[in-house]
Protein backbone atom coordinates (compact mmCIF):
# COMPACT_ATOMS: atom_id res chain seq x y z
CA UNK A 1 0.00 0.00 0.00
CA UNK A 2 1.36 3.35 -1.05
CA UNK A 3 2.35 5.68 1.62
CA UNK A 4 1.43 9.25 2.18
CA UNK A 5 4.16 11.29 3.27
CA UNK A 6 4.24 14.70 4.61
CA UNK A 7 7.31 17.19 3.40
CA UNK A 8 7.99 19.74 4.97
CA UNK A 9 8.47 23.30 3.24
CA UNK A 10 12.14 24.10 2.42
CA UNK A 11 11.93 27.95 4.48
CA UNK A 12 9.72 28.71 7.25
CA UNK A 13 8.56 31.92 5.08
CA UNK A 14 6.95 29.10 2.74
CA UNK A 15 5.04 27.46 5.44
CA UNK A 16 1.38 28.30 4.25
CA UNK A 17 0.57 26.74 7.84
CA UNK A 18 2.10 28.62 10.08
CA UNK A 19 2.19 32.18 8.29
CA UNK A 20 -1.89 32.13 7.31
CA UNK A 21 -3.12 29.34 8.77
CA UNK A 22 -4.09 27.83 6.00
CA UNK A 23 -5.35 24.06 7.18
CA UNK A 24 -2.51 22.47 4.27
CA UNK A 25 0.28 20.84 3.49
CA UNK A 26 2.85 22.31 1.56
CA UNK A 27 3.40 18.89 -0.47
CA UNK A 28 2.37 15.73 0.04
CA UNK A 29 3.83 13.00 -1.19
CA UNK A 30 2.63 9.20 -2.63
CA UNK A 31 4.62 7.05 -4.27
CA UNK A 32 6.58 8.76 -6.80
CA UNK A 33 4.43 11.89 -7.20
CA UNK A 34 4.30 14.91 -5.85
CA UNK A 35 0.82 17.10 -4.81
CA UNK A 36 1.22 20.22 -3.41
CA UNK A 37 -0.72 23.17 -2.40
CA UNK A 38 -1.17 26.35 -4.44
CA UNK A 39 1.79 28.73 -4.34
CA UNK A 40 1.60 32.23 -4.39
CA UNK A 41 3.71 35.28 -4.95
CA UNK A 42 5.13 35.59 -0.68
CA UNK A 43 8.72 36.22 0.58
CA UNK A 44 10.27 32.30 1.13
CA UNK A 45 12.23 34.29 4.19
CA UNK A 46 9.62 36.30 5.84
CA UNK A 47 6.21 35.15 4.38
CA UNK A 48 5.09 38.39 3.54
CA UNK A 49 2.54 38.80 0.77
CA UNK A 50 4.56 40.08 -1.95
CA UNK A 51 2.67 43.28 -3.79
CA UNK A 52 2.94 43.65 -7.56
CA UNK A 53 2.40 43.22 -11.04
CA UNK A 54 1.47 39.72 -12.01
CA UNK A 55 4.70 39.54 -13.68
CA UNK A 56 6.60 39.93 -10.71
CA UNK A 57 4.24 37.73 -8.59
CA UNK A 58 4.89 35.24 -11.47
CA UNK A 59 8.33 35.31 -10.87
CA UNK A 60 7.96 35.06 -7.11
CA UNK A 61 6.18 32.25 -7.58
CA UNK A 62 8.58 30.11 -9.79
CA UNK A 63 11.52 30.71 -7.84
CA UNK A 64 9.25 29.65 -4.64
CA UNK A 65 8.47 26.34 -7.06
CA UNK A 66 11.85 25.84 -7.73
CA UNK A 67 12.99 25.80 -4.05
CA UNK A 68 9.58 23.43 -2.46
CA UNK A 69 10.58 20.92 -5.09
CA UNK A 70 14.40 20.62 -4.71
CA UNK A 71 13.31 20.03 -0.94
CA UNK A 72 11.13 17.14 -2.29
CA UNK A 73 13.82 15.75 -4.42
CA UNK A 74 12.07 17.03 -7.63
CA UNK A 75 12.31 20.49 -9.37
CA UNK A 76 11.06 22.68 -11.94
CA UNK A 77 12.00 20.08 -15.28
CA UNK A 78 9.95 17.07 -12.87
CA UNK A 79 6.71 19.22 -13.36
CA UNK A 80 3.90 17.04 -14.76
CA UNK A 81 1.01 19.07 -14.88
CA UNK A 82 -0.14 22.64 -13.97
CA UNK A 83 -3.49 24.57 -13.04
CA UNK A 84 -2.26 28.31 -13.50
CA UNK A 85 -4.75 30.57 -12.19
CA UNK A 86 -4.72 34.42 -12.59
CA UNK A 87 -7.22 36.94 -11.41
CA UNK A 88 -8.02 38.40 -15.61
CA UNK A 89 -7.77 36.72 -18.77
CA UNK A 90 -5.71 39.89 -20.31
CA UNK A 91 -2.79 38.72 -18.03
CA UNK A 92 -2.54 35.78 -20.05
CA UNK A 93 0.18 37.08 -22.71
CA UNK A 94 2.23 38.13 -19.36
CA UNK A 95 2.16 35.12 -17.91
CA UNK A 96 3.07 33.69 -20.28
CA UNK A 97 6.14 35.84 -20.82
CA UNK A 98 7.35 34.95 -17.31
CA UNK A 99 6.49 31.55 -17.70
CA UNK A 100 8.47 30.34 -20.97
CA UNK A 101 11.35 31.27 -18.79
CA UNK A 102 11.46 28.89 -16.13
CA UNK A 103 9.97 26.01 -18.35
CA UNK A 104 11.73 26.22 -21.60
CA UNK A 105 12.03 22.56 -22.60
CA UNK A 106 9.46 20.20 -22.76
CA UNK A 107 6.76 22.30 -20.86
CA UNK A 108 4.60 20.45 -18.55
CA UNK A 109 0.38 20.25 -19.31
CA UNK A 110 -0.70 23.36 -18.44
CA UNK A 111 -3.94 24.97 -18.25
CA UNK A 112 -5.06 28.24 -17.19
CA UNK A 113 -8.12 29.53 -15.11
CA UNK A 114 -9.32 33.14 -14.97
CA UNK A 115 -10.46 33.12 -11.32
CA UNK A 116 -10.88 34.65 -8.16
CA UNK A 117 -7.79 33.92 -5.41
CA UNK A 118 -7.36 34.20 -1.88
CA UNK A 119 -6.39 37.53 -0.55
CA UNK A 120 -6.09 38.88 -3.80
CA UNK A 121 -3.19 37.18 -4.92
CA UNK A 122 -2.41 37.95 -9.03
CA UNK A 123 -1.80 34.65 -9.75
CA UNK A 124 -1.15 30.91 -7.98
CA UNK A 125 0.35 27.72 -9.70
CA UNK A 126 -1.47 24.51 -8.47
CA UNK A 127 1.37 22.08 -9.56
CA UNK A 128 1.66 18.01 -9.60
CA UNK A 129 5.50 16.38 -10.20
CA UNK A 130 7.64 13.70 -10.11
CA UNK A 131 10.02 12.95 -7.93
CA UNK B 1 -0.47 -5.69 -17.47
CA UNK B 2 -2.21 -2.12 -17.47
CA UNK B 3 -3.93 -0.95 -14.83
CA UNK B 4 -7.56 -1.46 -13.92
CA UNK B 5 -9.78 1.29 -13.89
CA UNK B 6 -12.85 0.99 -11.38
CA UNK B 7 -15.31 3.17 -11.08
CA UNK B 8 -16.46 4.18 -7.73
CA UNK B 9 -20.29 4.35 -6.15
CA UNK B 10 -21.31 5.59 -2.58
CA UNK B 11 -22.39 2.69 -0.07
CA UNK B 12 -25.60 5.17 0.35
CA UNK B 13 -27.70 5.75 -2.82
CA UNK B 14 -28.86 8.94 -1.86
CA UNK B 15 -25.24 10.23 -2.33
CA UNK B 16 -25.13 9.11 -5.71
CA UNK B 17 -25.01 12.13 -7.41
CA UNK B 18 -24.19 11.62 -10.79
CA UNK B 19 -27.08 9.24 -11.20
CA UNK B 20 -29.63 10.88 -9.32
CA UNK B 21 -28.73 14.31 -11.15
CA UNK B 22 -28.14 12.42 -14.71
CA UNK B 23 -24.95 13.91 -14.72
CA UNK B 24 -22.50 12.65 -17.21
CA UNK B 25 -19.72 11.40 -14.83
CA UNK B 26 -18.85 8.91 -12.23
CA UNK B 27 -18.72 9.77 -8.30
CA UNK B 28 -14.94 8.78 -8.53
CA UNK B 29 -12.70 6.18 -10.32
CA UNK B 30 -10.48 4.50 -8.90
CA UNK B 31 -6.73 3.79 -10.56
CA UNK B 32 -4.58 1.63 -9.12
CA UNK B 33 -3.35 3.23 -5.49
CA UNK B 34 -5.43 6.54 -6.38
CA UNK B 35 -8.81 7.67 -5.70
CA UNK B 36 -9.96 10.66 -8.05
CA UNK B 37 -13.48 12.20 -7.22
CA UNK B 38 -15.74 14.31 -8.89
CA UNK B 39 -16.43 17.62 -7.90
CA UNK B 40 -18.68 17.28 -4.58
CA UNK B 41 -21.59 20.18 -3.60
CA UNK B 42 -23.76 20.29 -0.85
CA UNK B 43 -26.08 17.35 -0.93
CA UNK B 44 -28.37 16.14 1.23
CA UNK B 45 -27.69 12.42 2.39
CA UNK B 46 -31.05 11.46 2.78
CA UNK B 47 -33.49 12.75 0.06
CA UNK B 48 -30.31 13.11 -2.11
CA UNK B 49 -31.18 16.56 -3.04
CA UNK B 50 -28.44 19.66 -3.49
CA UNK B 51 -29.00 21.27 -0.03
CA UNK B 52 -27.50 25.16 -0.33
CA UNK B 53 -26.49 26.96 2.62
CA UNK B 54 -24.39 29.17 4.63
CA UNK B 55 -20.73 28.74 3.93
CA UNK B 56 -20.30 26.63 7.08
CA UNK B 57 -23.60 24.23 6.28
CA UNK B 58 -21.94 23.27 2.49
CA UNK B 59 -18.60 22.56 3.93
CA UNK B 60 -19.83 20.49 6.62
CA UNK B 61 -22.08 18.66 4.11
CA UNK B 62 -19.50 18.20 1.56
CA UNK B 63 -16.73 16.69 3.90
CA UNK B 64 -18.82 14.60 5.74
CA UNK B 65 -20.60 13.29 2.43
CA UNK B 66 -16.89 12.80 1.33
CA UNK B 67 -16.18 10.48 4.07
CA UNK B 68 -18.75 8.26 3.17
CA UNK B 69 -17.48 8.32 -0.41
CA UNK B 70 -14.08 7.49 0.31
CA UNK B 71 -14.93 4.61 3.09
CA UNK B 72 -17.02 3.33 0.31
CA UNK B 73 -14.09 3.04 -2.21
CA UNK B 74 -11.86 1.35 0.81
CA UNK B 75 -9.90 5.17 1.26
CA UNK B 76 -10.66 7.77 3.67
CA UNK B 77 -10.14 11.46 4.80
CA UNK B 78 -7.40 10.63 6.20
CA UNK B 79 -5.84 9.26 2.92
CA UNK B 80 -6.33 12.69 1.15
CA UNK B 81 -3.57 13.78 -1.21
CA UNK B 82 -4.83 16.70 -3.10
CA UNK B 83 -7.87 18.65 -2.60
CA UNK B 84 -9.25 21.50 -5.04
CA UNK B 85 -11.72 23.93 -3.05
CA UNK B 86 -13.84 26.23 -5.55
CA UNK B 87 -15.79 29.17 -3.74
CA UNK B 88 -18.57 31.01 -5.30
CA UNK B 89 -16.97 33.64 -3.52
CA UNK B 90 -13.18 34.16 -2.42
CA UNK B 91 -14.25 36.05 0.69
CA UNK B 92 -15.69 33.00 1.98
CA UNK B 93 -12.00 31.42 2.48
CA UNK B 94 -11.71 31.91 5.80
CA UNK B 95 -15.20 30.63 6.56
CA UNK B 96 -14.65 27.64 4.85
CA UNK B 97 -11.54 27.14 6.34
CA UNK B 98 -12.82 27.06 9.85
CA UNK B 99 -15.04 24.07 9.05
CA UNK B 100 -12.38 22.59 6.68
CA UNK B 101 -9.55 22.19 9.52
CA UNK B 102 -11.73 20.17 11.71
CA UNK B 103 -11.91 17.37 9.53
CA UNK B 104 -8.04 17.53 8.67
CA UNK B 105 -6.88 18.39 12.46
CA UNK B 106 -3.05 16.52 11.41
CA UNK B 107 -1.33 16.16 8.52
CA UNK B 108 -3.79 17.92 5.96
CA UNK B 109 -3.75 17.10 2.37
CA UNK B 110 -2.33 19.47 -0.08
CA UNK B 111 -4.57 22.28 -1.19
CA UNK B 112 -6.00 24.78 -3.56
CA UNK B 113 -8.50 26.95 -3.52
CA UNK B 114 -9.93 29.66 -6.43
CA UNK B 115 -13.69 31.46 -6.38
CA UNK B 116 -15.78 30.62 -9.19
CA UNK B 117 -18.90 30.52 -10.39
CA UNK B 118 -21.11 27.70 -9.15
CA UNK B 119 -24.05 25.88 -10.47
CA UNK B 120 -27.58 25.57 -8.76
CA UNK B 121 -26.91 28.75 -6.11
CA UNK B 122 -24.46 26.83 -4.49
CA UNK B 123 -21.35 28.28 -2.55
CA UNK B 124 -18.79 25.31 -2.74
CA UNK B 125 -17.89 22.55 -4.51
CA UNK B 126 -14.74 20.16 -3.42
CA UNK B 127 -12.95 17.47 -5.23
CA UNK B 128 -10.25 14.98 -3.70
CA UNK B 129 -7.42 13.04 -4.94
CA UNK B 130 -7.12 10.47 -2.40
CA UNK B 131 -4.88 6.46 -1.70
CA UNK B 132 -6.56 3.81 -1.86
CA UNK B 133 -6.39 1.71 1.82
CA UNK B 134 -5.97 2.88 5.37
CA UNK B 135 -3.84 5.09 7.18
CA UNK B 136 -0.89 3.33 8.88
CA UNK B 137 1.08 4.66 11.66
Amino acid sequence: MLQRIIIPPPTCGLDMRVNYNYPESTVVRAGDRLFLSGISAIHPGTGERLHGTLAAEAHQCFQNLSMILGRAQSSLERVVSVHAMIYDRVEYDVLNRVYRQYMPEGPPARTVWSVRLPYAFKVQLDVTAIV
Amino acid sequence: MSLTREVIQPKNPALNASKNLKLPHSPGIRAGDFIYLSGMVSIDPVTGLPSPGSVEHETRTILENMSHMLESAGSSLSRAVKVNVCLADIVLFDTMNGVYREFFPVNPPARTTCGVQLSMGLKVEIEVIALHGEETA
